[in-house]
């Protein structure tokens, strides 16, 4: 009992201070792909059989390239306030397409994959492509500036997704993924409406708030391109992308 | 055992006490200078919105919404003088239907459609348990006056005003709703 206690303390404090600390180097950038091809991420937690793991990772994998070629984004925030409570209601819709989701299963292939201590990488190439990358291990780099400051290109649109206080690294990296995809929406296009009322009586000033924005949109080629994680705050930060021209 | 008894009574009481200032409140060195002094532009609109929440996720979402809202809310009074300025130049600022047109798009744009307000910063700050985020959201008036300009010339197809109470009254009902519970 004692031993099986002590294992559980040494496995916890383990994956507590070293978890993501190498990392394949496409899943902190990825490299741009040849044109008439994409690249996508999939990663999967510790496994105790490695083809398990390799599996769930592909799965993630073919998952994020059928929403990177086209998904729906459904998004919606409101706020009530009066003064005295405070409601806020942030809702995120996310769909994909069958056919496409079918056809990547059909024609894609594994451009790379990777095994670190605490997970399993994989990168997805679609369509089929000839050759290989061969991604090296590395260790997290600096903070980027895009963690602070949104970046600016003409041709593209940016959004950031950030996490923080997730017990699995990897359903961290799911939730910021989907927050950037979903980040980028909002920059692009929001309906935003608002009532601000300020009543007056003898004593006090009662100021109303309601506040609600909200959007729903198709967006296609929505890339995650980089990561980035804060090993000291535990915060986790994705990078999406979109060619302008994909929303004209 | 009656030593026990002391200790689970007096730490409690010791947590309550610690924890009796309130809020943590944001240092003031910590605060971003753009968020107190949002930049200015002659192109664009800034304006910065904050949150402090227990969840990260969340305050961000609050934070991002807010400075949108803030975007949301100053454009309502630049396009309404933009359209202003638009009657007259066209010289139909002393037709009726003009001014009408004019107090319906200004309804219109109570419930704005933001094409391309970004959130630029972004800042992160913990309190005590809570987490603060701080947004910089940018609006860029070029496309602002394009869209208004665009609006003003298609008069006539975009005109739903009875759309634009519908919504303005809902959220008005909202208002008392909120009233309601409040009391």
């Amino acid at each position: 009992m004692k031993r099986i206690f002590v294992q559980t303390i040494l496995a916890f404090t383990f994956e507590v201070c070293f978890s993501q600390t190498v990392i394949p180097e496409w899943f902190e950038n990825l490299p741009q792909a040849p044109p008439g091809t994409m690249y996508s991420v999939g990663y999967s937690g510790k496994y105790i059989n490695h083809s398990l793991a390799r599996e769930s990772a592909i799965a993630v994998a073919t998952k994020n390239m059928a929403k990177q070629i086209k998904s729906r984004l459904a998004f919606e925030i409101e706020e009530l306030s009066d003064g005295r409570f405070r409601l806020l209601k942030p809702t995120f819709g996310l769909s994909y397409k069958k056919d496409i989701y079918v056809n990547i299963v059909d024609k894609c292939v594994i451009a790379d994959s990777a095994i670190t201590d605490n997970g399993y990488f994989v990168l997805l190439a679609y369509p089929d492509i000839q050759h290989h990358i061969s991604g090296n291990l590395k260790k997290w780099g600096n903070k980027p500036a895009w963690t602070e400051k949104l970046p600016f290109n003409k041709e593209y649109n940016y959004g950031v997704g950030i996490v923080s206080n997730y017990s699995s690294w990897v359903r961290a990296w799911k939730d910021a993924d989907e927050y950037a995809r979903f980040d980028l929406g909002k920059n692009f296009e929001i309906e935003a409406r608002s009532i601000h009322t300020s009543k007056r009586d003898n004593k006090f000033i009662v100021e109303s708030n309601i506040l609600r924005q909200s959007y729903d949109k198709e967006f296609s080629n929505t890339v995650v391109i980089s990561r980035w994680y804060d090993r000291e705050n535990d915060i986790y930060y994705s990078l999406c992308r979109q060619a302008k021209k994909f929303n004209k | 055992m009656k030593k026990l008894i002391v200790i689970a009574l007096l730490v409690p009481m010791v947590f309550m006490l610690m924890n009796c200032g309130g809020k943590p409140k944001a240092k003031m060195n910590n605060i971003p200078e753009w968020y107190l002094n949002p930049p200015k532009a002659e192109d664009a609109i800034y304006e910065a919105g904050d949150a402090a929440k227990q969840s990260m996720g969340l305050a961000k979402e609050a934070a991002d919404a807010r400075a949108r809202d803030a975007i949301s809310r100053t454009i309502e009074v630049k396009v309404s003088n933009m359209l202003k300025n638009f009657m007259q130049e066209s010289g139909i600022g002393e037709d009726a239907e003009a001014l009408e047109f004019t107090s319906s798009v200004s309804k219109q744009v109570s419930n704005n459609v933001l094409r391309g307000a970004r959130i630029v910063k972004r800042e992160m700050k913990t309190e005590g348990s809570m987490y603060h985020a701080y947004s910089l959201a940018e609006y860029n008036l070029n496309s602002l006056i394009q869209e208004t300009l665009n609006e003003a010339k298609k008069q006539k197809a975009l005109y739903n005003e009875a759309k634009a109470n519908l919504s303005f009254e809902d959220l008005e009902k909202e208002i008392q709703k909120l009233e309601a519970v409040g009391q």
